[in-house]
């Protein structure tokens, strides 16, 4: 019984520091996305937030959620959100390009 | 009733707030557009985090809806607004 | 320790959902309006959430987030081109 509570502990902590990580990369997204100077660095930084914080935080939720039923909802839901901005972010990057809006250079 | 989680959910309510001003001044439609779809995925971990938070799995199923219709908005701006111009310059035209 | 920082959380989410809906009415550029009320359709949806209104908040996701911005943003497209044989007084003017 000891070993069981103790591995559930550990699942539990290792949850958690992967929902901080994921946290971190929301706030950089933001950050990024307030202070970059152009629409492409923008999309660079909305598509780190979008697919890498949230895969962190939807893996740290499973890990600590402890049923299979609820790990496989959340990641139905981070493989839509993958597949929506990567999709979304490739468009608007293709039409900026077609709008003849040139990338941001030093 | 988590504390740990709406604390998590409480952090990333912020990002939103403070993404707002880059749709108050973005110099471009796509700058908004973008951010919107920030907001959205925010949404979505908000909910998850809040779910587990408020011991209540039905937001699951509302943050899956978030996550299927965030990507008709975007579809949409760049089929009916923000189209690329008449002059092609890069890459393939939008059919 | 658990309803004080879902007080908090309630408190950030209606000054943020007051401060978008004031710059939502007072905007002048109506693009930027509609990315607005999409931001304002999932703060709409999270403070459901936070009401224990769930189905509510299923459908506000739903609705608000999800079909309404599409609408009106196919609706914003229908306006800035004037119809066949129209002549628009205010078509000058440049989004």
């Amino acid at each position: 019984m000891v070993p069981e509570k103790k591995n559930m502990d550990i699942l539990y902590h290792s949850g958690t520091v992967l929902i901080l990580l994921g946290l971190s990369f929301f706030l950089s997204g933001t950050v990024g996305l307030i202070r970059f100077p152009d629409i492409y660095t923008r999309l660079h930084a909305l598509t780190k937030a979008d697919n890498v914080g949230l895969g962190f935080v939807v893996s740290g939720l499973a890990l600590q959620s402890g049923s299979w039923a609820v790990t496989a909802k959340l990641l139905l839901i981070w493989l839509l959100v993958l597949i929506a901005s990567s999709a979304s972010c490739h468009l608007i990057a293709r039409s900026a390009m077609q709008k003849n809006i040139q990338p941001w250079t030093r | 009733m988590s504390w740990m989680h709406t604390t998590f959910a409480l952090i990333l309510l912020p990002a939103i707030v403070v993404g707002m001003f880059r749709i108050l001044r973005g110099p471009t439609a796509a700058d908004r557009m973008v951010t919107a779809q920030l907001f959205g995925t925010c949404g979505v971990a908000i909910l998850l985090l809040l779910g587990t938070g408020m011991g209540n799995p039905v937001l699951l199923d509302i943050a899956l809806v978030f996550a299927l219709l965030a990507a008709l908005t975007t579809m949409t701006f760049i089929r009916r607004t923000w189209h690329g111009s008449g002059k092609k310059k890069h890459g393939h035209p939008i059919p | 320790m658990s309803y004080f920082i879902f007080t908090i959380f309630d408190i950030v989410l209606v000054l943020s959902m007051v401060w978008i809906a004031w710059h939502l009415l007072g905007t002048e550029d109506i693009f930027k309006a509609v990315v607005l009320f999409i931001s304002f359709g999932l703060l709409m949806a999270l403070a459901w959430v936070r009401m224990r209104a769930p189905d509510v908040a299923l459908a506000e996701a739903a609705l608000g987030a999800g079909l309404t911005g599409p609408l009106f943003l196919s609706a914003l497209r229908r306006m800035n081109r004037p119809r066949k044989g129209e002549r628009r007084l205010d078509s000058d003017e440049k989004r």
